[in-house]
């Protein structure tokens, strides 16, 4: 993997993500769960919970990626607009930095929607275990 | 060693560095600090360390040269060198 590398990886926000995520951890905000509520704030319908963006993104490095002796150090994410159930998702991924010293890699990743709206996007920082 | 001034200078942005990174701004590092001296410094905060200071001072590092020195004065003589050869 080398600075510059580009991948994509496409989502869908299924109801067995969806369900399978409140069953895990319980996160119940109206917001999540309740289309009224969702809707008096201004919502389309219930709005996905932020973090099922991180659980797409742990499956893209831990899976997608080239190679597989790595770990994620740490990560950035700054939501900028709703996801919603059923939507699909594009994750655009480059490796943005490579740090040989210490076998460190960063991307910079961006989740889009179908029109290229931006729904979410940040850093990441993964070692390569030697 | 190197020209006294500039040292001192790599060695006073590596502190913040190490402040910044360790999110401990009691932290004071000199010539002789070693990571025996610094109790947040383990083996993640160090790949943490190295990247910020890589990234700092636009350069790069390879694995011997990270292994090779024996307190933050050397590192810092190491970044005067790299910073030297971009001239």
């Amino acid at each position: 993997m080398i600075k510059g590398d580009k991948f994509d990886s496409f989502f869908k926000i299924t109801e067995k993500v969806y369900y399978g995520f409140i069953d895990l951890f319980e996160d119940k905000n109206p917001l999540h769960v309740n289309d009224f509520f969702a809707q008096s704030k201004g919502y389309k319908s219930v709005v996905m919970h932020g973090n099922i963006l991180g659980g797409f993104l742990s499956y893209f490095i831990g899976e997608c990626l080239p190679q597989k002796n790595i770990i994620i150090h740490s990560q950035q994410i700054k939501y900028h607009n709703p996801v919603y159930l059923n939507q699909q998702i594009i994750l655009k991924a480059e490796i943005v930095d490579v740090f040989e010293s210490v076998n460190v890699i960063e991307l910079k990743f961006n989740f889009e929607d179908e029109h290229s709206n931006t729904l979410a996007k940040g850093k990441i920082q993964i070692g390569i275990i030697l | 060693m190197k020209n006294n001034e500039e040292l001192n200078y790599v060695i006073k942005k590596v502190n913040a560095i190490f402040n910044d990174v360790l999110e401990n701004d009691d932290i004071k590092i000199n010539y002789e600090t070693t990571v025996k001296d610094i109790d947040e410094w383990d083996s993640l905060s160090h790949i943490a360390l190295v990247v910020s200071i890589e990234k700092s001072f636009q350069i790069r590092f390879t694995a011997k040269e990270i292994q090779d020195f024996k307190n933050v004065g050397e590192m810092c003589e190491g970044i005067l060198l790299k910073l030297g050869n971009k001239k």
